[in-house]
């Protein structure tokens, strides 16, 4: 069984992009564009790592990672803050983020980020 | 057999897709080189560049400004910017107004290329969902190049090729599939 990903994010070039490079890499992908229902989205597809974006509609990344970190089944997903902000690092920290990724990344800073957490 | 001293390919919805598809079974021995104009937002420019170059041997690059256009190298436009040919074969990049909404409007890389290469430049259409390119690919066949859709049954989005189809004098539809003979067949 392909490991999962599940990626939040609200610029569909980004979402695109990210689907079919991490699809080559072996990995089964779902994306959102919204962090509405944030539980309900990540409850049904239960992925392995999740990377969330600052800027999503409705509450918003970081509310939306404090939520599945406080949630007792989600809370031990990986979350993978991203942001094009300079203060990335700090928003992931808020967030209770476990790592961060800065916009612009090139293809294999992201493929490394996924295998380091959940491998191959 | 077509003389081609340039091959421009724009996109926009869908499109990213094909290119995937098509680039690993173009030649390595093209005579020419692929410019690549496709609608997208700001931040995945290095994302693109890296994944189109993992699908072929060419040299994929991202257009400098001023740069001298090689042959046998993909060239990507940056986003937020269209892009000129110039007559002396080089690239501009400028920052001037949206058109159909879009920087990089596929028209205007079209239309410039079309005053450059006149009667040996071969532009191609993919899936999109606005109309930008089809009056690029007007004036392309008016200066004598040739025009290529992708056939729009095939198309994730079928508006921009079924646009082409219905007001420029297409000169070939392609499915997915037939492409990169196309392309390779071109000298």
């Amino acid at each position: 069984m392909p490991k999962k990903v599940f990626i939040f994010d609200d610029n569909n070039d980004i979402l695109e992009l990210c689907t079919l490079i991490l699809e080559d890499a072996g990995y089964e992908i779902k994306t959102s564009a919204t962090s509405n229902n944030i539980i309900e989205q990540v409850l049904a597809y239960m992925p392995d790592i999740i990377f969330m974006d600052n800027w999503l509609p409705d509450v918003g990344g970081i509310e939306a990672t404090q939520e599945l970190k406080a949630h007792p089944d989600l809370k031990h997903i990986p979350v993978i803050y991203f942001s094009a902000n300079n203060d990335v690092s700090a928003l992931a920290n808020k967030a209770g983020a476990d790592s961060f990724l800065a916009k612009p990344f090139d293809i294999h800073t992201l493929e490394e980020i996924v295998s380091t957490h959940i491998g191959k | 057999m077509k003389n081609c001293d340039a091959l421009l390919i724009g996109g926009s919805a869908g499109s990213l897709d094909v290119l995937i598809k098509v680039l690993p079974s173009i030649a390595i021995d093209i005579t020419f080189p692929i410019i690549i104009v496709l609608h997208r937002k700001k931040g995945t420019d290095s994302l693109l560049s890296d994944l189109l170059s993992s699908k072929t041997k060419l040299i994929v690059k991202e257009v400098e400004e001023k740069e001298n256009i090689l042959p046998r190298t993909i060239y990507i436009v940056p986003s937020d910017y269209h892009l000129l040919i110039e007559k002396d074969f080089t690239f501009s990049l400028d920052y001037s107004e949206k058109v159909n909404y879009s920087r990089p409007s596929i028209d205007v890389t079209f239309q410039s290329a079309a005053e450059v290469y006149k009667d040996k430049l071969v532009c191609l259409l993919l899936s999109g969902s606005n109309a930008d390119g089809v009056n690029g690919l007007i004036t392309v066949k008016e200066f004598g190049g040739e025009i290529v859709v992708q056939d729009p049954k095939t198309a994730q989005v079928d508006y921009m090729p079924g646009q082409a189809i219905l007001r420029a004098n297409v000169d070939e539809v392609l499915e997915i599939e037939q492409m990169a003979d196309y392309i390779n067949n071109l000298k």
